[in-house]
């Protein structure tokens, strides 16, 4: 080919991809993705806070604060978990569950909060917690610095919508998130709210496509979040946050097992819909 | 993370009795590692691409096969869980998640398509305490050019300079404020460290500023560039602040320019939160300013420190840029990575040393700010060897402007 001709075959191959996307154009997310990447960092930011008074507060025997800080820490975990998912070895050391081990509680590389749980809920006390508050500080610290420099990948973004629903539909409804606390319901809502503000973010766009979908998500998560509310300790005050999982009846594992699965489903079109599959 | 769920077994009336379930149990065993170990004859070194793509069985002990090789591109595994819990898969480049599979329940298949570049990969397998296999990507032999990126491609990039973009921009803001402050209560000292934090930070930003040529000129015009230079009325920014704060040692008649810089950066700040930034600019802005930087410079046998500290922001910009079209650059034109790299690591190298030099010769000017800070430096009239910056500034300045050619970009 001559070098004209190179550079029509050239264009026309560029073009293609874009022909065949969704209407929506790749450059109206680069908006929504920078917002989330903000609201990321400065959930990390209260993340790094809390870890501090969380983990100086079991390094300093104070076995009833620790008790109460555990789950108020989590919730900024929890909420940006897609991408703080990313980073295989520190999910792992942050917040792997007993089962992940084959010698369970008392595999030696079993750290994180869900070990320092077992030791402050189980055993009720901060004995030899120590070197695993000490550990989770320094992991909470690099998961910072390393989110910093992270290009966040669009797919990555938007799929975690539905990835925190599928979490919360497969392993969370059951309560074996945190067995011993029973403080599951704070992980429930930060997951949701993890997940509504990547939907929130991309609602706009996503409006643009299918307005009747954006209706039905945005219904499913006031279900859930309606059903959650009942069970807050005070109404009027989200800090002081969930009863005990174990207040939570059948019926009511039930009316948020249903909305929370639909909307995985839901929320796994996304990516499609915003032309990034 | 995604966890497995606990192995607790559903208990009914039709539950087989402990010892059976132990016997079903260890003769399923035995029968699957006999089935395990004609499958693993059965593999080629390279497995041939199927339908279902390269089947990875995952059991209570790790992945079979172990070690997998596939060709570099778009690969479609199968997970097969022949564990009794739930599972997920990973591909992990280094300490990332490049792809994964989650909840995978017991006797389940589930597939993964993944875009794989030729490297070595980690897949874990089921227990986090379970060995973790390796994944090589061979390159698949296809010597064709690379896919030409598309719009796409640059969602991240462009919204990872924005989030840069839009946290320096906060930090300018406060610094112009303190700057602001100290000049209204003609603070000289405070005034200058303020100047050169902010002027630190509207040099990273020189690239997404020259966006706008009104706020750029009315922010950062040089009074060469004025009809009567110095005494112009249209001088102003951050170059008729430093006259007055460096040159005249004075913070008196900058009430006016301060006020309209204030409100520059508000302006500043407005535009670039809707401002879309084209893929090329990034490149382009990042040579033009680094060259205008240079061509400023040329005339000159010496820097002035605050010369040098200009350069150290547009460095840091530039540095930026670099980290974000590097991936790219890497699947398109991998050969003009390692110079451009180069490129950018000599011009902090010897922008270190320039510092070093310059700080160690300053004893006598240090004023108040003894710790050597940035002050210190500025404060200092040592003259630096201008010739290695020039040559490293305007080198990366060109390296920079082939990227776009190298990208396929134009505009």
């Amino acid at each position: 080919m001559k070098p004209h001709q190179h550079l029509i075959a050239a264009a026309t191959l560029g073009l293609l991809p874009l022909a065949a996307q969704a209407a929506v154009s790749p450059d109206a997310l680069v908006g929504p993705i920078a917002e989330y990447k903000l609201y990321v960092l400065d959930n990390l930011e209260q993340f790094v806070d809390h870890t501090e008074k969380f983990t100086a507060a079991v390094e300093a025997g104070d076995l009833h604060n620790a008790q109460a800080l555990y789950a108020p820490t989590r919730v900024y975990y929890e909420r940006i978990e897609p991408i703080a998912e990313l980073f295989a070895d520190l999910d792992a050391s942050i917040d792997a569950r007993e089962d992940d081990y084959e010698q369970g509680v008392k595999d030696p590389d079993f750290t994180g909060f869900h070990r320092i749980e077992y030791g402050l809920f189980h055993e009720h006390s901060t004995e030899d917690l120590n070197a695993y508050a000490e550990r989770l500080m320094s992991d909470v610290n690099e998961l910072d610095h390393r989110v910093q420099d992270l290009t966040f990948p669009p797919e990555t973004v938007v799929g975690g919508a539905a990835a925190l629903m599928e979490e919360v539909a497969a392993t969370k409804v059951s309560g074996e998130e945190d067995r011993y606390s029973r403080t599951d319901l704070w992980d429930f809502q930060a997951n949701i709210d993890g997940a509504r503000e990547i939907f929130t973010l991309f609602k706009p766009l996503a409006a643009q496509e299918d307005a009747d979908f954006v209706k039905r998500v945005d219904d499913n998560f006031d279900d859930v979040e309606t059903t959650l509310a009942t069970y807050r300790v005070d109404a009027d005050d989200p800090d002081a946050g969930f009863e005990s999982y174990d207040e939570v009846n059948k019926n009511d594992r039930r009316a948020l097992a249903g909305p929370v699965t639909v909307l995985a489903e839901d929320l796994s079109t996304l990516r499609g819909l915003l032309g990034l599959n | 993370m995604t966890h497995s769920a606990p192995s607790s077994t559903p208990i009914s009336r039709t539950t087989p009795s402990p010892r059976l379930l132990r016997a079903g149990l260890a003769s399923s065993f035995l029968l699957m590692l006999i089935a395990l170990g004609v499958f693993a004859l059965s593999l080629q070194a390279v497995q041939p691409p199927r339908a279902e793509g390269f089947i990875v069985n995952v059991t209570a002990g790790g992945c079979q096969p172990e070690q997998l090789e596939v060709p570099a591109g778009q690969r479609t595994f199968t997970i097969v869980n022949r564990s009794d819990r739930a599972i997920e898969w990973e591909i992990i480049d280094g300490v990332m998640v490049l792809a994964e599979r989650e909840n995978i329940a017991p006797g389940l298949r589930q597939p993964l398509t993944a875009s794989l570049t030729p490297g070595d990969y980690i897949m874990t397998c089921g227990l986090l305490s379970n060995p973790r296999g390796t994944l090589h990507v061979a390159p698949n032999g296809d010597t064709s050019q690379p896919k030409a990126l598309v719009a796409r491609d640059f969602i991240g990039p462009l919204a990872e300079y924005r989030v840069y973009t839009l946290l320096q921009l906060r930090q300018l803001t406060s610094q112009v404020r303190a700057l602001h402050d100290a000049i209204y209560a003609d603070d000289l000292h405070t005034a200058r460290a303020a100047y050169l934090e902010a002027r630190r930070i509207d040099q990273r930003l020189a690239t997404p500023i020259g966006l706008f040529s009104d706020l750029d000129q009315r922010m950062n015009a040089h009074a060469d560039y004025f009809a009567q230079r110095e005494s112009d009325p249209d001088f102003g920014g951050f170059p008729r602040v430093a006259l007055s704060l460096f040159e005249r040692g004075t913070t008196t008649d900058l009430k006016p320019t301060i006020d309209r810089l204030v409100e520059d950066v508000e302006t500043l700040k407005t535009r670039l939160e809707d401002a879309a930034i084209p893929p090329a600019q990034l490149a382009n802005g990042s040579a033009r300013v680094l060259q205008a930087w240079h061509d400023r410079q040329v005339s000159q046998a010496t820097l002035s420190p605050r010369d040098l500290f200009d350069l150290a922001g547009l460095t840091e910009g530039a540095g930026k840029i670099v980290s974000l079209l590097a991936p790219l650059l890497e699947r398109q034109a991998p050969g003009t990575l390692p110079p451009l790299n180069d490129d950018l690591a000599t011009l902090q190298q010897d922008l270190a040393n320039a510092n070093a030099d310059n700080t160690s010769g300053s004893d006598d000017s240090r004023g108040n700010d003894a710790s050597g800070g940035p002050l210190a430096r500025v404060e200092s009239d040592d003259g630096i060897d201008a010739k290695r910056l020039l040559q490293d500034s305007e080198a990366l300045a060109k390296s920079l402007s082939a990227i776009n050619r190298a990208l396929a970009l134009s505009g």
